[in-house]
């Protein structure tokens, strides 16, 4: 005999796996701080080469100048501009993917809460199967 | 209005019937589309533009998530214009390595819009992306709309960059360069593009999220007025009025197919049958779970106090006792509340 209870839960629970659930099954194995600091790691590496392409290429632009006055550049004051500027933009890359990431962590929990629940559901629906049969 | 409905219900009824094959149909036109543009915009290598090689891109486009189609966009673009200059080659991919790596990884849901924005462009009808977005998703959005906004304007600039001749010697190139980077920065039309997008993505927003009747279709109207005054401003701060007439023309057109894409979406999107397998101890389960609500209109519920004879709806329940969502909202939850086909 087929338990339409059963099959019913069982749909959605295959439903929410197979779409939103397996981001946040995924997300589910690390534990907060993890997941959030791998990702701020993630974005802090990205910014920092994305940064150093725009650095790149303002050089390049400047270098008919560069070369120009390479002698009487200051150095020490370019370096500290590109220093103070990187250390800004990975401020705010940083806070915002971690204000960022830690919104989707908790949102994915409250999401898969739901799912447990539906699963705690399927198993009493399967024990008192079991009880009867 | 009538028969409209009823076209809308034969298109559903279909769409239920064979969405296996229409997603990936669709799928294929578009990158068809997209890549056929590509290569009568920028097509300088003979062996991509192709038909072969055109249809087995938009085939495995079709199958793979929309993320891939952007790539080998990206990839054949790159290409492209890596036949004719390496040089320039190498700034077009700098440049959307920058946008890639500080903006677009950030909103991975939305890295279709980066390849639309320019598409729609070329089909003189860019405003219809703005206007979907504010419709369907955040504010958010904003970025990768201006991240396309700068990839279509980058490569026109590349498209007049390529006709000049090129030696290699080291002057030339760092010219070329200079002229590329200048042109991109320099570029009031761009900037001014960006910042109507963006504006008109939070008008849109903002009035749909408006707890009134027909917010949505307000919203859209709203958003196109947005566009038209927006960008009339613009041209006439930057003295381009030849591209007037064109603009608002394409805002009507966009404003039209945002329309039907509104008219269809809620029944699509909604309507989607989901097709799930799992087994218990005993069977082994396939099942066609095929939604039972047929919600055609965002219902928004104003609820108006010292009004008489007003009814409101109860919120739907299904048989686990929880409210089931159907909040517009792009992203909002499935119920399903009912399974069909099971043995």
């Amino acid at each position: 005999m087929l338990n339409f209870k059963k099959v019913r839960l069982m749909t959605k629970i295959a439903v929410y796996e197979k779409k939103d659930g397996k981001e946040d099954i995924h997300l589910s194995k690390y534990y907060k701080t993890d997941y959030v600091r791998l990702q701020v790691l993630k974005s802090i590496i990205s910014v920092t080469v994305g940064y150093g392409l725009i650095i790149a290429m303002i050089l390049f632009y400047k270098m008919e100048y560069l070369v120009r006055n390479a002698i009487t550049l200051d150095y020490k004051l370019i370096g500290t501009y590109i220093l103070g500027f990187y250390l800004m933009v990975i401020t705010l890359y940083g806070l915002g993917s971690f204000l960022g990431y830690s919104m989707k962590y908790d949102a994915s929990r409250k999401k898969l809460s739901r799912y447990f629940k539906l699963l705690k559901r399927l198993e009493k629906v399967y024990n008192e199967g079991t009880r009867e049969s | 209005m009538m028969q409209l409905l009823e076209f809308r219900e034969r298109v559903k009824n279909f769409y239920q019937r064979y969405d296996v094959y229409l997603i990936p149909v669709m799928k294929f036109i578009f990158a068809f589309i997209a890549f056929q543009m590509i290569n009568k915009e920028i097509g300088y290598d003979a062996r991509i533009k192709s038909l072969p090689i055109v249809l087995a891109i938009s085939l495995l486009s079709a199958f793979t998530p929309s993320a891939i189609m952007v790539l080998l966009a990206a990839i054949i673009s790159v290409l492209h214009v890596y036949f004719i200059s390496p040089i320039l080659s190498i700034i077009v991919f700098v440049i959307i390595m920058i946008l890639y790596l500080l903006f677009a990884r950030y909103t991975p849901k939305q890295g279709y819009v980066l390849l639309a924005v320019p598409i729609l462009f070329l089909l003189k009808i860019p405003y219809v992306m703005p206007i979907l977005l504010g419709l369907v998703s955040t504010p958010v959005a904003m970025v990768p709309t201006s991240c396309g906004v700068i990839i279509y304007f980058l490569f026109q600039i590349i498209k007049t960059a390529v006709t000049k001749e090129i030696n290699i010697s080291i002057e030339e190139i760092v010219q070329l360069y200079t002229h590329v980077i200048d042109s991109l920065t320099g570029n009031r039309q761009m900037i001014m593009t960006i910042v109507v997008f963006a504006l008109i993505i939070m008008v849109t927003y903002f009035i749909r999220k408006m707890s009134f009747d027909y917010a949505y279709e307000i919203s859209i109207l709203a958003g196109g007025l947005t566009t038209i005054l927006g960008f009339l401003i613009s041209y006439m701060v930057l003295n381009i009025s030849n591209l007037i007439l064109g603009m608002i023309f394409g805002t009507i057109v966009s404003i039209g197919i945002v329309y039907a894409i509104h008219f269809f979406r809620l029944t699509l999107d909604y309507s989607g049958v989901e097709y799930a397998q799992f087994e218990d101890d005993i069977y082994y389960y396939y099942v066609k779970a095929i939604p039972k609500i047929s919600v055609t209109v965002p219902q928004v519920n104003v609820k108006r106090i010292n009004t008489r004879g007003r009814e409101f709806s109860e919120p739907d329940m299904d048989d686990t006792g929880e409210i089931s969502d159907y909040s517009p909202d792009y992203e909002s939850d499935y119920d399903y509340s009912d399974e069909d086909d099971s043995n």
